[in-house]
């Protein structure tokens, strides 16, 4: 056997700790299919379950800070272009504008909805969720909106215009959904 | 920016002179996607009486790879269209695909790099499927929902209705723009699609019917929103030395084309940046921009008196109010006005959308912004059969939007002879 058949060999006995994610679905479709054989219709055409399914662990990069901020310290940050000025809320570390570097500046918790939506249908994931109100807020000393949930507390809509206040999870994990608004009475 | 003045009095112009199309519908399980992009090119082929092998380029239209369950889905249309040896690209960018994979083509064939080149818009959709719930339409907004911006919004339970219904609301607020309005541009397109035999929604229904449909994402009802569909448009385009050449009897120039991309962030646009001057969340800037500019390369002045018919992007039947708008059809938030009046009725002074629009004919989505120029070049020529407008200015407008709050738009204007 040539030497680097060998370390393939070798390889392939190691790589593969667990069953694959993959798998689990699988089984679950196959389940549904038992269930319910019509779903393929071969008399005209012929029709096979199938799925795209990707993992992943991304990194915020440099936006890193805010949800250490909104983790650790419940606490809103936006950045502050260092050359035009600009306090963007969601922040980036460089102004889109000018071209400069921006510096972390913490934001008002308290904010103006810009407009917004109340969802009634939308993914699987978030339909036990529903109905819920999304929309743009602006923090009092920020000059962009960031689109976060404000609480419909039994109304049917948000108005644009409305004051509203950040409310913080008990719980975080460093996600943008740690926090949501809530219309300051 | 050389004006359509310049180029035609260079010889330097691009004409439409080919059509074709599968017909739209929810779901074609009988084709697999390059099966309809053929389908569509075998027809546009005949309409403009050319040989495949005369074709020097390829543009596909061709929105969103989970759509089709195939990253790369152009090089397998290529292949099946008998193009290899030919370059081919796909352009993708949301809704407004169609429009700029259009726009793509006419660059190729304007640069001389081409004599004659295909736009292929082609999509499916509704081979996405729920396991979990047995149902198509939760997974088909899934694969849309993965293009909201994966830190700061799509963990918050966005989705394509929401992120055009904020752009709704602070319109409804701004300008009084009522909801009724909106329903009367949905009962306009849904009925305006009985004219066209290749459209997925014919309907005749009334303001009533859209106002008690349910919400999907407010002020969105089901009504008010269009649904997902599957389905081919192809044009055939080529410089005018060839249309010459080969004797193209009733070609349809191309007048104008203005593109512009606004901040995808959609809360970071403002009455003070770049794009201040057409407004701010409530309006469609780069909409404004646009038209602008395909305006000033067409040589256009007075939109209102010099466009014939329209065809826009009307995914959702208040995005099309506001584009009467930035289209300048109407003055600023006067929207819903101009739909309430009638003047974009078949009847009316100036038609929109009477291929039934994407509420009407279906929003196959790369094929989409396609069909609707294809709709304007067929208008122009005189081909569009039950639904034919009076053209008196040789003028017709076709809008091609798309992404997060509507942040990518392109709009071609389009002319005879
Ligand atoms: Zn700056």
């Amino acid at each position: 056997m040539r030497e680097s058949t060998k370390k393939a060999k070798e390889v392939l006995g190691r790589e593969l700790k667990s069953r694959p994610l993959e798998s689990l679905i699988d089984d679950m479709i196959l389940k549904k299919i038992t269930g319910n054989p019509s779903v393929l219709e071969s008399e005209k055409y012929f029709e096979v379950p199938d799925k795209m399914v990707m993992f992943y662990k991304y990194s915020y990069g440099q936006q890193s800070r805010f949800f250490k901020e909104l983790k650790d310290n419940a606490a809103l940050y936006g950045a502050r272009c260092r050359k035009c000025g600009i306090v963007y809320f969601p922040p980036r570390a460089q102004c889109s504008e000018c071209y400069s570097d921006t510096e972390w500046t913490p934001v008002s918790n308290e904010g103006v909805v810009v407009s917004s939506t109340t969802v009634w249908y939308t993914t699987s994931e978030f339909f036990d969720r529903t109905p819920y109100a999304v929309g743009y807020v602006r923090p009092t000393d920020a000059n962009t909106a960031m689109l976060q949930r404000i609480d419909l507390k039994g109304r049917e809509f948000i108005e644009p215009g409305e004051k509203v206040i950040a409310v913080f999870k008990r719980e975080r994990f460093g996600t943008v959904s740690d926090f949501w608004y809530e219309i300051k009475e | 920016m050389k004006s359509y003045l310049q180029l035609k009095n260079e010889g330097g112009r691009v004409a439409i002179v080919g059509t074709g199309q599968t017909k739209f519908e929810a779901r074609i399980p009988g084709m697999t996607y390059y099966e309809l992009a053929f389908q569509a090119a075998k027809n546009a082929l005949a309409d403009a009486n050319i040989e495949p092998g005369m074709i020097d380029s390829v543009v596909y239209g061709i929105y969103n790879d989970l759509f089709e369950r195939q990253i790369m889905p152009d090089t397998y249309i290529h292949d099946y269209l008998g193009m290899y040896g030919k370059p081919g690209t796909r352009i993708t960018t949301g809704g407004a695909t169609g429009g700029y994979a259009f726009r793509a083509a006419y660059a190729d064939v304007a640069s001389g790099l081409s004599d004659i080149a295909m736009v292929v818009g082609v999509e499916k959709a509704q081979d996405c499927y729920d396991w979990a719930q047995g149902k198509t339409t939760p997974e088909v907004l899934k694969s849309i929902a993965y293009s909201a911006d994966m830190t700061w919004e799509f963990p918050l339970g966005v989705s394509a209705a929401s992120s055009y219904a904020v752009l709704a609301s602070a319109h409804m607020k701004k300008y009084g723009t009522t909801e009724e309005q909106a329903a009367m541009v949905s009962v306009k397109n849904h009925g305006n699609a009985l004219n066209n035999p290749f459209a997925q929604s014919p309907m005749r229904i009334t303001v009533d019917d859209v106002m008690s449909s349910r919400i999907i994402s407010y002020p969105f009802k089901l009504l008010d929103s269009s649904l997902y569909t599957e389905g081919a448009y192809v044009l055939i385009i080529m410089n005018e030395k060839k249309v010459r050449e080969i004797g193209v009897k009733d070609p349809v120039w191309v007048k104008g084309i203005g593109s512009s991309n606004d901040k995808s962030f959609t809360g970071l646009r403002s009455s003070i940046d770049k794009l201040g001057k057409f407004g701010d969340i409530a309006d469609l800037r780069n909409h404004y921009k646009a038209a602008e500019e395909a305006y000033r390369m067409a040589g256009i002045s007075n939109p209102r008196k010099e466009i014939d018919v329209a065809e826009l992007h009307d995914a959702f039947s208040f995005t099309e109010i506001q584009a009467y708008e930035a289209m300048g059809f109407c003055e600023r938030g006067k929207g819903g006005l101009f739909v309430e009046e009638g003047t974009a009725s078949m009847g009316g002074d100036l038609p929109v959308s009477p291929s039934g629009g994407l509420l009407g004919a279906g929003h196959a989505v790369g094929a989409t912004g396609v069909m609707q120029i294809g709709e304007i070049a067929n208008q122009i020529r005189h081909k569009a059969g039950r639904r034919q407008i009076e053209i008196r200015n040789n003028n017709g407008l076709a809008h091609s939007i798309g992404g997060p709050g509507s942040s990518y738009c392109t709009v071609t204007i389009l002319g005879g002879n």
